[in-house]
């Protein structure tokens, strides 16, 4: 089941959700030359989760939905064009447990 | 003392020593004034000796002390906001907003036509410094849509809020940009409640070079102001600035 807010998808497998760069969002930022990711473990909504530096903005992405991160896109902290990828595997940013699933149920179908 | 035109020359003078160049000092107070300007736009954010700063402070409080507004003498459209026409270099309100790019460093194009390179002329060179000192603790660019406060220096108004605001290509406003055009609204008014500033002035934040179309951005200003004042119960003053009659026109229909 897949969700977008905050020009992310929010991508549900079972008590994990993954936040992904939606095309419209990378087609806006441009090609990705930066990255740092929060080193917070819990988030509120519209807390900071990635701020970056592409070649059209520069931006700081923040989390639709509340929740606890257990992972973020390591990868993409050495290869920011990675979150240029069509590929969810390699354009994902965040994952996060503990997510109210009314809250998440809430957001706009994508 | 020194007149206008004497400090002028020793300005001039101290930063072309300083950037190793030779070029001759025009006569007229306005010539001088461009050389001034380019030479103060181009100097990075280096320390500045005591005497440099007592000159330059002596000549942009004189230069800046003509033509000043108040905002207690605007009549407001709505409680508590405002639509001026005028320079927002000349108005003594709590704040100004300053539209920046991410390096938040100022205007280093000499002599360019954008309010940004105009807020740091007349504020002075050590707004710079306190911009770079803010910046370096962030340790990166500034991401657009948030907002960082400080001095206000030469200037009339008490603080500047600088705020990057999102850049349109082609005419193509994204949902993205619209929403961050707001967010640029949102933060400022956030910061200028958090420091108390009592009244804020906004430009039209991206309109300028970073080519916003002007009535939808006028909408979003509005609208998010309008949104913000009510939501927050703010006691905030603000005060929408255009400088060209189409931009009046514009404001004034989405604040009729």
């Amino acid at each position: 089941m897949r969700k977008v807010a905050n020009y992310l998808w929010i991508e549900k497998n079972g008590e994990e959700y993954k936040l992904i760069m939606t095309p419209e969002l990378q087609d806006d930022i441009g090609t990705v030359g930066f990255v740092e990711f929060t080193k917070e473990k819990s988030l509120k909504k519209d807390d900071s989760i990635l701020e970056l530096e592409g070649s059209k903005t520069v931006l700081d992405l923040t989390t639709p939905i509340a929740g606890e991160v257990v992972a973020v896109n390591e990868k993409a902290a050495d290869t920011p064009e990675l979150l240029n990828s069509a590929d969810p595997d390699e354009s994902w940013v965040v994952k996060l447990t503990g997510v109210d699933e009314a809250e998440f149920n809430a957001l706009e179908n994508a | 003392m020194m007149s206008q035109l004497q400090r002028l020359h020793f300005l001039i003078s101290h930063m072309q020593q300083e950037m190793d160049e030779n070029e001759p000092v025009p006569e007229s107070f306005d010539e001088r004034f461009q050389m001034f300007r380019g030479l103060a736009n181009r100097r990075p954010a280096k320390p500045l000796s005591r005497e440099f700063l007592d000159v330059q402070d002596a000549f942009l409080g004189t230069y800046n002390s003509e033509g000043v507004t108040a905002v207690s003498d605007l009549t407001p459209v709505r409680d508590r906001l405002y639509l001026w026409q005028g320079d927002i270099t000349t108005l003594k309100a709590g704040a100004i907003v300053n539209a920046a790019n991410p390096d938040m460093l100022g205007c280093f194009i000499p002599n360019h036509d954008c309010i940004d390179n105009i807020i740091h002329t007349k504020a002075g060179a050590a707004l710079r410094l306190e911009c770079a000192e803010l910046m370096e603790r962030q340790g990166r660019k500034e991401a657009v849509g948030r907002a960082k406060i400080t001095s206000a220096y030469n200037l009339p108004a008490d603080h500047v809020i600088h705020t990057v605001g999102p850049y349109v290509q082609d005419g193509r406003v994204s949902r993205m940009k619209e929403d961050l055009l707001r967010r640029c609204y949102m933060s400022c008014l956030a910061l200028a409640d958090e420091k108390d500033v009592g009244s804020i002035a906004f430009c039209s934040i991206s309109t300028g070079v970073f080519g916003f179309p002007k009535e939808r951005a006028a909408e979003i200003a509005v609208d998010a102001v309008t949104d913000y004042l009510k939501d927050s119960g703010s006691r905030l003053e603000v005060i929408f600035n255009v400088f060209d009659d189409e931009d009046l026109k514009i404001y004034e229909s989405h604040l009729a």
